[in-house]
């Protein structure tokens, strides 16, 4: 597949004014991405996903490190760069607020140096691939937040680029747009052949629409992988245990020793433990806490695990223990 | 062509603003035209009579370019800050003509619309009052369009303020007095103030307007300090602008919010 942006070796720190002290925001960061492909971009609150956003969109300058978008360097030939990308990074507060859907449009496209037939060829494509032909004449300030997300990313697509980054898309939507932005991000992809890269604390929105995830925590990538296979690895990992009687008092102790994140649940008809295996021979000891009383095991299923528990546990480190267990 | 474009997308906006703002605009129209009255009436009362048309023509000018100059120079300083702080700069920062080539075609922009404005009710106010200046405009331009260029260069080093630093507010107010001082002393009072921008063009406009001199009569060495100024200026602020950019880039200072 053909590589449309390479990132290598970015570091970027920033200075504070009082302290005089160096912030880390990046420290590594390495990663590629393909020609057409839809990656995330995770990280909790300080990871430096932002600064390196900002960093391929020529926003910023690295202390070290190279960007290439296309085979250009964004820091030798940046406007030549900008040629291929575009984004949304602040949503709706990327948009005039007191000029009308069209009137943004056709501003934005001017600032490119499009012509005014080709600014209208585009803004009269783009309000009808975002369904805001009603909204042509609204001011900005007067859209739902959801259309006004929906603008700036066909804004953002004025630009033909190649590669569009989206850095909060769905912050604060309410489940209805947020799922039509999935929708649309997805035909992006799919109808334009466009490469996306979405920065997101919404779990759901990286596992419904990524191929891949990218994950930064501290600076660093600590994990970059397709969803599917972390899910896949941490998945093994993670069981539900039902029992066809409830635990003793001892073997329930046994438990909070050995297993101290094992959660036992109990009723009168049956009791479950769920746990999360670091090694599988461990599987072993917790058969040893069933067989002292000869509690009876009704069935073994590995847990379901959704993205966001994933996300956690990566981002605690447990990336690396997942792999060991996996091979 | 592309550069073109662009400047039609930004003088558009501008209009747009100000259809849009209707009320507002006609608040500054009236403003304006009142200011103008004004000037010809108070003028006609305090200042001396035998003095009375060349004051008259003394003041307008001077008016006309202070109001110019804070348009163009002040204007983009309080742009870039609101745009800082929206979130549209970044975006703007991210076409591919680069953010000087906009900062430029909103200077044009912005300068002609209120060129125009100004233009038509400087004649409503001639009319109103029924006294006419000397208005060659041959000779005016090309003093004009040089005097502008040095008033770009300086529109760009207070945009590269602007973007660098986040409270320059208390600054491009009292900016607004250095203007009133840069546009209002005479040379005559300060002869070192021709190499300061636009001051030369002020003072060759009040020649050509006040004084009927004519395009032959400008003395070349005065052309050649009016050219002097306007290339020294422009590159110097669009250098600073550069600068000031790569700095912003550096330390994450595009967006302020």
């Amino acid at each position: 597949m053909e590589t449309i942006i390479e990132v290598q070796n970015l570091k970027k720190s920033y200075r504070k004014r009082k302290s005089k002290e160096y912030i880390h925001a990046v420290t590594d960061v390495s990663f590629k991405v393909n020609r057409g492909e839809i990656v995330g971009l995770l990280g909790p609150n300080g990871a430096g996903k932002t600064t390196t956003i900002k960093m391929i969109c020529g926003l910023l300058i690295p202390d070290s490190g190279t960007i290439t978008i296309n085979g250009i360097n964004n820091q030798e030939k940046r406007l030549k760069a900008l040629r291929h990308i575009s984004a949304v990074l602040e949503g709706n507060r990327n948009l005039y607020w007191r000029l009308t859907v069209r009137e943004n449009l056709e501003y934005f496209a001017g600032n490119r140096g499009a012509s005014k037939k080709e600014v209208t060829r585009q803004v009269d494509e783009l309000l009808e691939k975002f369904r805001l032909q009603e909204k042509a004449s609204e001011l900005v300030n007067r859209l739902s937040r959801g259309m006004q997300q929906k603008l700036a990313i066909a804004v953002a697509m004025l630009a033909d680029s190649d590669v569009i980054l989206l850095d909060e898309p769905t912050l604060g939507l309410d489940v209805e747009t947020s799922y039509e932005v999935r929708d649309l991000l997805r035909s992006i992809a799919t109808d334009y052949n466009r490469t996306i890269i979405i920065s997101s604390h919404d779990m759901d929105v990286i596992q419904d629409i990524c191929e891949r995830t990218v994950i930064i925590n501290g600076g660093k990538i600590v994990t970059d992988d397709r969803v599917e296979n972390l899910l896949r690895l941490f998945e093994v990992r993670a069981y539900t245990i039902t029992l066809g009687e409830q635990l003793s008092d001892k073997q329930q102790k046994l438990l909070n020793l050995m297993f101290p994140e094992a959660e036992y649940k109990a009723d009168t008809i049956q009791s479950t433990v769920e746990v999360d295996l670091e090694k599988s021979e461990a599987i072993y000891d917790l058969f040893d806490i069933f067989k002292q009383e000869e509690t009876p095991v009704e069935s073994i299923d590995r847990k379901s695990i959704n993205f966001e528990q994933i996300f956690m546990k990566i981002v605690k480190g447990e990336m690396d223990d997942a792999r060991v267990q996996s091979s | 062509m592309q550069g073109f474009n662009l400047l039609k997308a930004n003088i558009r906006k501008e209009y747009i603003e100000y259809k849009r703002y209707l009320p507002n605009t006609i608040a500054m129209l009236l403003t304006f035209y009142i200011i103008f009255i004004g000037m010809f009436a108070g003028i006609q009362l305090i200042g001396d009579p035998t003095m009375q048309e060349t004051n008259i023509q003394f003041v307008i000018v001077n008016y006309i370019f202070w109001y110019l100059a804070m348009i163009v120079v002040n204007n983009i300083g309080w742009q870039i800050t609101n745009e800082a702080t929206q979130g549209t700069l970044e975006q703007l920062s991210m076409s591919p003509m680069g953010i000087w080539r906009i900062m430029l075609a909103r200077l044009i922009s912005s300068t002609i619309v209120s060129f125009l404005i100004i233009v038509v009710l400087l004649y409503l106010s001639m009319l109103t009052t029924g006294q006419w200046l000397n208005i060659d405009i041959l000779t005016i331009l090309p003093i004009l369009i040089l005097t502008l260029i040095s008033m770009f260069g300086l529109g760009f080093i207070i945009a590269g303020l602007s973007i660098v630093l986040k409270q320059i507010q208390a600054f491009l107010q009292i900016l607004q007095f250095i203007l009133a001082g840069l546009t209002f002393v005479p040379l005559t009072a300060a002869p070192f103030l021709a190499y300061f921008p636009f001051v030369k063009g002020v003072d060759l406009v009040r020649a050509v307007m006040i004084d009927g001199v004519t395009w032959s009569q400008i003395r070349m060495e005065d052309f050649m300090i009016l050219g002097f100024n306007a290339v020294f200026y422009f590159v110097i602020g669009l250098g600073f602008f550069f600068l000031c950019e790569r700095v912003a880039m550096k330390k994450g200072l595009l967006a302020h919010y």
